[in-house]
């Protein structure tokens, strides 16, 4: 008998145990478990140490939700400077777009004080060589440009077709020292030509030693070439010397137009007549 | 005698997280049975008496702290135990998949015997109503956990053990 109890002992103390509690489901259902000692006494056992990992618990949870939070603010501003890099190319293109309206503008407005057959081209390429300074234009032949045409902005002369094909055409432009326009200082209407130099920058040359000419004086197109029109500008005086020798003096020109800058121009027909305002810019 | 300390110790350790820190995962109204996981341990890794009294404590712990009537949750793991027991005597678990697939197949055991004890001892209004989902989510969150409970529980009870053993 003791042998069998201890060979079934673990079962028969879980039969035991599933009996025991049943009774005491069965007391507690019939409301007769008056009194649970062990119930009070576990409460007041683990209640300190319930607190505690309670506590723990909303530590590591704060910490966490912490992280999460770090982790979406990452995410969101991830996503804004990619929304920031977006608007400012957007940007970008709307400056650019408003910069070419107004050149496009200009352009037109200057347009008008020419003779109908002057043409808007754009610039698609510059000069491949060091000693040249020339620009290609997207307009040939075929759209009207000719060999001779004068080339001029808004802001004043740019230089002279000088080939032509069906769709492009190569402007020499006033920087290049074998180009020349023939100009007049405004204030003085002393005359001469301007030309490019590889050493000095553009020069006006030809200027009598006896001619008022000073720095800051502005240059203007003459006309006289049956080239450019007349009364557009050429740039400004920046340099005088007048050697003790000799019947021309030096005098350094500032062009009004830089011609890294440039982007659209006019071709204007040699036989174009000059604008009506000579003192225009 | 260590051993029985130490796994009192464990499921009491084992109840204190699954009234406090459990609640706080984000694992909606399911909280792992981990007394469960302990009790399906014991019937299959430790059959002892002293096994069988901490399985009916821990229900009658569970009891005392979330159970609308003593008794449920110690008849319920004191059941448990006594299948698991059975159980392996039949068969020799050692894997941890197929110590997982005993802890899903005991939370049916043991949700049914509740679902039985409620029905006869009290009016459970409502109570099949969901039954079925509860019931698989709590099994597969305590069968998901089992694996690695099981890994800790045999460790340390292989340490206790090593000590215990005369040199």
């Amino acid at each position: 008998m003791l042998a069998f109890l201890r060979r079934n002992q673990v079962l028969l103390s879980s039969c035991l145990c599933v009996f025991l509690s049943l009774s005491i489901l069965a007391a507690a259902a019939r409301g007769r478990l008056r009194a649970d000692p062990v119930g009070p006494l576990l409460l007041t056992f683990m209640r300190p140490l319930q607190i505690g990992a309670h506590a723990v618990g909303l530590w590591v949870r704060e910490i966490a939700d912490l992280s999460a939070r770090l982790g979406g603010l990452a995410s969101e501003n991830r996503q804004l400077r990619e929304r920031i890099q977006e608007l400012a190319a957007e940007r970008n293109r709307l400056l650019e777009v408003e910069a070419t309206n107004q050149r496009l503008r200009e352009l037109l407005a200057f347009r008008s004080q020419l003779p109908s057959a002057s043409l808007t081209a754009s610039v698609i390429g510059s000069s491949a060589s060091t000693w040249f300074r020339s620009l290609t234009l997207d307009k040939g032949s075929a759209d009207g440009v000719v060999k001779g045409m004068a080339v001029v902005s808004p802001t004043g002369v740019v230089g002279q077709v000088v080939s032509v094909t069906s769709r492009s055409a190569r402007v020499l432009l006033l920087t290049d020292p074998h180009s020349g326009v023939d100009v007049i200082v405004q204030r003085s209407r002393a005359r001469g030509i301007v030309a490019g130099s590889l050493d000095n920058g553009p020069v006006m040359k030809y200027v009598k030693r006896s001619e008022d000419v000073e720095i800051g004086d502005r240059l203007i197109t003459s006309g006289v070439d049956g080239v450019f029109p007349k009364g557009l500008l050429v740039g400004t005086v920046t340099k005088v010397r007048k050697k003790s020798f000799g019947l021309f003096q030096f005098v350094g020109v500032d062009l009004a137009v830089d011609p890294s800058r440039i982007e659209e121009v006019l071709a204007v027909p040699p036989e174009a007549a000059p604008p009506k305002d000579e003192n225009r810019p | 005698m260590k051993l029985s300390l130490l796994f009192l110790a464990v499921g009491f350790l084992l109840v204190l997280f699954q009234t406090t820190i459990l609640h706080l995962l984000p694992l909606g109204p399911i909280v792992p049975d981990l007394i469960l996981v302990l009790c399906v341990y014991w019937g299959l890794n430790y059959p002892s008496v002293g096994a069988v009294l901490g399985s009916f404590i821990l229900g009658y712990s569970v009891d005392v702290f979330s159970s609308p009537l003593l008794g449920l949750n110690a008849f319920a793991m004191s059941l448990v135990f006594l299948a698991v027991y059975l159980s392996s005597r039949c068969i020799w678990i050692r894997d941890s998949l197929l110590s997982a697939a005993v802890v899903f197949a005991a939370s049916w055991v043991k949700a049914l015997a509740l679902l039985m004890a409620s029905s006869f001892f009290l009016t459970p209004d409502g109570l099949w109503r969901g039954f079925l989902q509860y019931v698989l989510l709590d099994a597969l969150a305590a069968a998901a956990l089992a694996p690695i409970l099981f890994f800790l529980l045999r460790r340390g009870q292989r340490y206790i053990e090593t000590a215990e053993m005369p040199s």
